[in-house]
């Protein structure tokens, strides 16, 4: 089997994102970066399965600017075989990352396309479904288990009310959710050999196709700054204040 | 002498009109938790506790106190580790509403804050506008900048940055008569006679009030890289130390080290801990390197001197975090360390340090000088082995009882305080005396050296009203 997993480079999980002064988006200068978490777990989830001797290659591809290199790296640090850079300084929308994935699931013909069910930063959830749609798979969203059986794959997903198991026809396309597994700390030594792993760059011109957005972001603002909370003396001052204050009663 | 017998009345009716409503407490519900030391080992008393807001009124309470003299007892988080902020007697003063930021100077790099903030929001405060308070502790969340002071706190980022007392450019003290000491000043230069803040830092509220401070500020972390390597002994994490001092330069924001033991009784006792490495190995040694810019060279250099070192032999293995997430999780590891071995068993702490070249050798006579006194009992050694402070814990042997270990201490404090000694070390690195190491002092401090301490407290404070029973045993104080 070989797997392609796509990995988007975004604002490291642990920052505290801000508001870029003109508005025009959040601060990304000297912001650190990493990768998407629920990516990272996309990619554990393909290592454990070379590991347990059912895939032979797993591709990582990361589409945007050259700096997504790192961000393949680490996916080749903690155990993918090569990488694909499409690179872009275009910010794509969910339509045009999953049109430039369908492009290359083209090109590598793919068993398994799994990622992560949805980018930190944007929280769209999109690409998967997308994807699997434009390619005409099946899908599995929100997987939390994979067991793989003679050409299908049994997901177990987190939904509403419980968990649901689909049985998907290979080729598929997977999202994975947080409890699929916990991604590896990466190892110095898997660092260095790393470097030597292929990553090929391709100018998303190359590939020619219609990526321009659909929507067009007006103006980010942070929301409203709550305002303290005060102590009231009595319930009577309480009702006051729900009545005439907050007017919610 | 000072009175440490309940106040009369005529003295809380004083008090109290001297302060604002809801300043002072009396119950001893609420008193309670002020008596209380987090270790669990000693209790204090007192009969009132004051929660001033202002200057004004610490100025009026020890006014009030140095005239009836009637002791006072300084309180800031009550995060201590020596129990220098446990009242004996008399009242306690405690900084938790003297809480405000009262300037914060990017283009001078340095903030104005009073002593009850806690120390996470001032690093959260700097972190806002760019800059960085590098002091960095596992109390943080809870301390109080003018107890760190007081107490001249350590932490792990003092092998980049020093001491709680390296950040300091003035202080506002109340003095033991209630006199105000404006010394706010935030000069980078000011060679004006005797530096008095640093008498203040580390005098452990036996000088005065510390009421405010300006403080010192860097730029911010533009880039950060956590690396987590296994070795084999603790010789091998100082030369790895050595190495990437040269190597890596100022670089270098953390390196701590801790041994196996630490990582299993943090497995065993923390939640979400987990090991980063399939095996098992005898040392560990965390590294946190930085950059004020946003630095890909940074990472490149640390790899490539780690790869030398996995090269040479020196590491066994490393990991490396790639991201703040696993960042924080490798941190938690180390700070996790000292609460998981008092969910094992009694400990015996020991805040020592000595020349950071002669640490290994500590650490070895250390071992075999306690496990043949008490066989069975379990070394932890842990902590800043950048400069040179280790935390030296002993853990009860896994079949001995509880109290016949801790009746062991007096004797293990002092085989291992005069190892730390002959090797030119300190008996407490940054956790310092309160009533806790009273004894140490007064054994390995020269003479010369304790008559000044106590000439500087008798003019400082003639009616030793302040935080009395702390650094000094009353004997020698007279």
């Amino acid at each position: 089997m070989k797997i392609l997993v796509p990995v988007k480079r975004v604002i490291d999980y642990n920052v505290k994102v801000r508001v870029r002064q003109d508005g025009s988006g959040v601060e990304t200068v000297n912001v650190k970066m990493s990768m998407n978490p629920f990516d990272e777990i996309a990619v554990e989830e393909a290592i454990r399965l070379q590991e347990a001797g059912r895939a032979e290659e797993i591709v990582a591809i990361s589409i945007g600017a050259p700096q997504c290199q790192e961000t393949i790296r680490t996916a080749l640090a903690m155990g993918a075989d090569r990488g694909i850079l499409v690179e872009t300084e275009q910010d794509l929308e969910p339509l045009g990352v999953s049109k430039v994935l369908r492009e290359c699931v083209d090109r590598e013909s793919p068993d398994l396309v799994i990622m992560g069910k949805q980018a930190i930063d944007d929280d769209c959830n999109q690409t998967a479904q997308i994807l699997a749609g434009l390619l005409d798979w099946p899908q599995g969203a929100f997987a939390s288990t994979l067991k793989f059986s003679d050409g299908r794959v049994d997901v177990t997903r987190e939904i509403d009310g419980g968990l649901e198991t689909l049985s998907l026809l290979l080729p598929a396309v997977i999202s994975a959710d947080l409890r699929l597994n916990e991604p590896r700390y990466v190892k110095l030594p898997n660092i260095m050999k790393a470097k030597k792993k292929p990553l090929d760059t391709i100018p998303i011109e190359e590939l020619g196709i219609d990526v321009a957005p659909r929507v067009s972001t007006i103006k980010v603002e942070e929301p409203p700054a709550r305002s303290g909370g005060i102590m009231v003396a009595s319930v009577e001052e309480l009702v006051d204040k729900l009545k005439n204050d907050a007017k919610v009663i | 002498m000072t009175d440490t017998n309940p106040p009369s009345e005529r003295f809380l009716d004083a008090i109290r009109g001297a302060l604002g409503p809801g300043a002072c407490i009396t119950d001893q519900a609420g008193i309670e938790p002020y008596v209380t030391e987090w270790r669990g080992i000693l209790r204090g008393r007192c009969s009132l506790v004051t929660r001033p807001t202002s200057t004004a009124e610490v100025s009026r309470i020890l006014s009030i106190c140095n005239e009836a003299r009637v002791a006072v007892t300084p309180q800031g988080g009550n995060t201590g580790m020596v129990a220098a902020a446990l009242p004996q007697g008399g009242i306690v003063l405690s900084t938790e509403r003297l809480n405000r930021i009262r300037e914060l100077d990017s283009d001078n790099a340095a903030m104005v804050v009073e002593a009850g903030c806690v120390l996470k929001d001032l690093q959260d405060a700097a972190g806002q506008v760019g800059q960085l308070l590098p002091l960095s502790l596992g109390a943080e969340g809870s301390c109080h900048i003018g107890g760190n002071l007081a107490t001249n706190a350590g932490g792990t980022m003092t092998v980049r940055f020093g001491n709680a007392r390296d950040l300091v450019l003035g202080l506002e003290v109340v003095l033991a008569g209630g006199e105000v000491w404006d010394g706010l000043r935030t000069l980078r230069k000011n060679n004006t006679g005797y530096d008095l803040k640093h008498l203040f830092i580390g005098s452990e509220g036996t000088l005065g009030v510390i009421t405010a401070a300006a403080l010192k500020l860097f730029p911010g972390l533009g880039s950060t890289e956590t690396v987590l390597a296994a070795l084999n002994t603790p010789d091998d994490v100082l030369k790895l130390f050595v190495r990437l001092r040269v190597q890596l330069g100022d670089d270098i924001l953390g390196f701590e080290t801790f041994p196996s033991l630490g990582l299993k009784l943090a497995r065993k006792h923390i939640p979400d801990i987990r090991d980063p490495f399939a095996g098992d190995y005898p040392q560990y040694a965390l590294v946190e390197a930085f950059s004020h810019r946003r630095d890909p060279v940074l990472r490149e250099s640390l790899n490539e001197a780690f790869a030398t070192a996995l090269d040479d032999g020196l590491i066994l293995d490393a990991v490396v975090a790639e991201s703040q997430a696993q960042s924080d999780a490798l941190w938690r590891i180390r700070e996790s360390i000292p609460e998981a071995h008092a969910k094992e068993g009694a400990t015996i702490r020991h805040d020592v340090s000595v020349p950071v070249s002669k640490v290994p050798q500590f650490l070895t006579a250390g071992k075999t000088l306690v496990e043949q006194r008490l066989p069975g009992v379990r070394v932890i050694a842990f902590g800043h082995i950048g400069d040179g402070n280790i935390h030296f814990n002993l853990l009860q042997p896994e079949d001995m009882a509880k109290d016949r270990f801790l009746a062991r201490m007096p004797e293990l404090n002092r085989a291992v305080h005069d190892l730390v000694d002959s090797l030119g070390g300190s008996f407490s690195a940054e956790h310092g005396i309160g009533m806790v190491k009273r004894e140490d002092l007064a054994r390995y401090r020269p003479a010369v050296e304790l008559r000044m301490m106590r000439g500087i407290k008798s003019l400082l404070d003639p009616n030793h009203i302040m935080n009395p029973g702390k650094l000094f045993l009353p004997e020698d104080l007279g």
